[in-house]
């Protein structure tokens, strides 16, 4: 019956019960959208950083991180290569010779990251040629062919077939250039990344470093699925101890660091948004027992106890929230899928500029949806204990003598 | 053979304030059972702070009150909620029913807070609410029905825990003349053919008339007391 009658009193004022019911549907699909965005954001820059840039762990030589060295490459690596091709949990791996040097053009000169690839295995790894805006992926040009990013192009002011000066340090220690030749313009979204990193084929840059056959600085793989990320870097450093192996986490300390905060995030902004509902709920439903002081009064003048009263004021307010809250989650899943799907365009490149992308696509985990909705009870029963208080301390003769 | 079903003895009760005010000022009384009774006096004359302290809503300054044995001073207050649930019957002069519930609800309310069986319920709530001329309005919401029949469901529900007494304040205020005389005839029934005692606090004449005892109240204190 307490259920009963708490359940038909919300009703009682079906405008205001709307109100708060809509502010809570409201309150709680902003703050999971908010954070759907964000993780969203979070997500692609995590796949930007898997698919263009790191893959999922990578083999360096020791110390080469640290110093960029060219004399840090790994030698022979027909084992590792070995080991890598028995493995049917990887999908694909690419060597990489890394030169950090200068690109200069008609227009302007500037550091670069200048990587030499094997086209194949490139294409399998990070789907560079798929990422083509302009031009060709190293075709059409016999000699030295490079591939630029678009956002590169444009602050070197450079159209296809343009001539460029690659200067790089060889591994004797001496300053050597060549001319390369634009072949094609790429984007990845990732601003960062774009700006910096330059392809050209592994065979041009290692006869500018001088570099021999089987020898690469960096071998990066992609495998089945991220969470194998860590577990495989672990079991490949336990095989070739000589070398440096870690996977994208702790090639991109920044990155895990930033992934760390924003998982914390959507309970940061959740949490604000349901305590400023708190007090909205409070202040309605305290409204809701003050213009029934007669009829608690009444309720406790006939013998209903007090614990009894407080649970049914409890359940008034749990049943506002949990009314609010699923429509708040339902329209959050559905605002998500949608937008998950087709995308958010920003329209903007500052996004770009910070190396995300600018369509961020919302995404939340379902454990996240768990989570919000144990966050929701626990503040509706914290909005219901003060008017349940407040309804206790009515004083049931005082409510009679206003009878 | 009759017993005594209120006893109050120097019953005080005093406001206290920049000028205290005694409400009810050493009263002594005895209602017996199956009394029909209405104490009357002017207003502010105490007959509802006495009505309150016999109802267990209010205690004495001093002196103590007892019902049917049980004396209400020294109770602890979930013993008097208690009490009053299983004792005391109570008509409010606004009726005072659950809005969102219906007769047949508000009536079965109070059998439900004494943990009483669903049958018994459901036969009780029935017969008290035929009793009071509303057995085909069970199911109608106090907002679907006029004053002189919410107080009819609330004399049911008052009914319905089988009190030792009802305590009924002003309760034909509110009504018009049909109503209340409809009212006073199903009390007056009750009080005779079940032997349910009445305790009225009024100012209305017609409730005057049907008390078999009329107890008049000035100044907190009892001026007359005319059994008839």
């Amino acid at each position: 019956m307490l259920i009963k009658i708490a359940w038909r009193n919300i009703w009682r004022n079906r405008v205001r019960s709307f109100v708060v019911i809509f502010a809570i549907a409201l309150g709680l699909w902003a703050g999971v959208f908010a954070s759907a965005f964000v993780q969203g954001m979070m997500e692609g820059k995590i796949n930007s950083i898997i698919q263009y840039e790191i893959s999922h762990f990578q083999f360096h030589e020791k110390d080469y991180r640290e110093e960029f060295k060219t004399e840090l490459y790994l030698e022979n690596t027909s084992e590792i290569e070995k080991q890598l091709n028995a493995d049917d949990r990887i999908i694909g791996y690419s060597s990489r010779l890394i030169a950090m040097g200068m690109v200069a053009s008609a227009n302007k000169n500037g550091s670069a990251k200048i990587v030499g690839i094997n086209l194949d295995d490139e294409k399998q790894v990070t789907k560079l040629d798929t990422r083509l805006k302009e031009g060709s992926y190293f075709e059409g040009i016999k000699r030295n062919p490079i591939l630029v990013s678009t956002r590169f192009a444009e602050k070197y002011k450079l159209k296809l077939r343009n001539k460029v000066v690659v200067t790089v340090q060889d591994l004797d220690g001496e300053i050597t250039a060549a001319v390369f030749r634009i072949v094609g313009f790429y984007k990845t979204g990732n601003g960062i990344f774009d700006d910096l990193n330059v392809f050209v084929r592994q065979s041009d840059l290692r006869n500018l470093l001088k570099i021999q056959d089987n020898d690469v600085h960096e071998i990066a793989v992609l495998s089945n699925s991220s969470d194998l990320s860590d577990p495989l870097a672990k079991e490949y450093q336990g095989q070739f101890e000589d070398q440096e192996v870690l996977a994208w986490p702790d090639l991109s300390p920044g990155m895990r660091y930033i992934i760390d905060i924003f998982d914390v995030y959507l309970y940061i902004i959740v949490g604000i948004i349901l305590v400023a509902l708190l007090f909205s709920i409070v202040n309605t439903m305290l409204m809701a027992v003050l213009e029934r002081v007669k009829e608690i009064g009444m309720l406790m003048a006939v013998g209903m106890t007090k614990s009894k009263v407080f649970m049914m004021i409890m359940w008034e307010t749990i049943f506002v929230s949990m009314i609010g809250a699923p429509l708040g989650l339902l329209f959050s899943y559905v605002s998500i899928a949608y937008f998950g799907k087709v995308g958010i365009n920003l329209a903007t490149d500052v996004y770009e500029e910070m190396g995300f992308s600018n369509v961020i696509y919302p995404y939340l985990e379902a454990a996240k949806y768990l989570d919000v909705t144990i966050m929701v009870v626990f503040m509706a029963l914290l909005a219901a204990i003060y008017p349940a208080l407040k309804a206790l301390s009515l004083k049931p003769v005082e409510a009679i003598r206003k009878i | 053979m009759s017993h005594l079903v209120i006893e109050a003895n120097k019953l005080s009760k005093v406001y206290e304030g920049v000028v205290p005010v005694k409400a009810v000022n050493e009263v002594d009384l005895q209602i017996e059972d199956n009394e029909f009774t209405a104490i009357v006096g002017p207003s502010g004359s105490g007959k509802t702070t006495l009505l309150n302290i016999i109802g267990g809503l209010d205690r004495p300054t001093t002196g103590n009150i007892k019902v049917n044995g049980n004396e209400l001073s020294g109770m602890k207050p979930n013993q008097l909620i208690d009490f009053r649930l299983n004792h005391i019957g109570f008509v409010f002069q606004s009726y005072n029913l659950i809005p969102v519930l219906t007769a047949k609800e508000n009536t079965e309310f109070i059998m439900l807070l004494q943990k009483i069986a669903k049958n018994q319920r459901d036969e009780r709530v029935e017969s008290l609410l035929k009793e009071v001329g509303l057995g085909d309005r069970m199911d109608a919401r106090p907002s679907q029905l006029s004053g002189g029949q919410q107080q009819r469901v609330a004399v049911a529900r008052a009914l319905a825990s089988k009190p030792d007494f009802v305590l009924a304040d002003e309760p034909t205020a509110n009504l018009d003349s049909a109503s209340a005389f409809k009212l006073l005839d199903i009390m007056a029934q009750l009080n005779k053919e079940e032997g349910i005692t009445f305790l009225f606090s009024t100012h209305d004449q017609r409730v005057i008339e049907r008390a078999r005892r009329v107890i008049t109240l000035e100044d907190g204190m009892i001026k007359s007391d005319e059994k008839r």
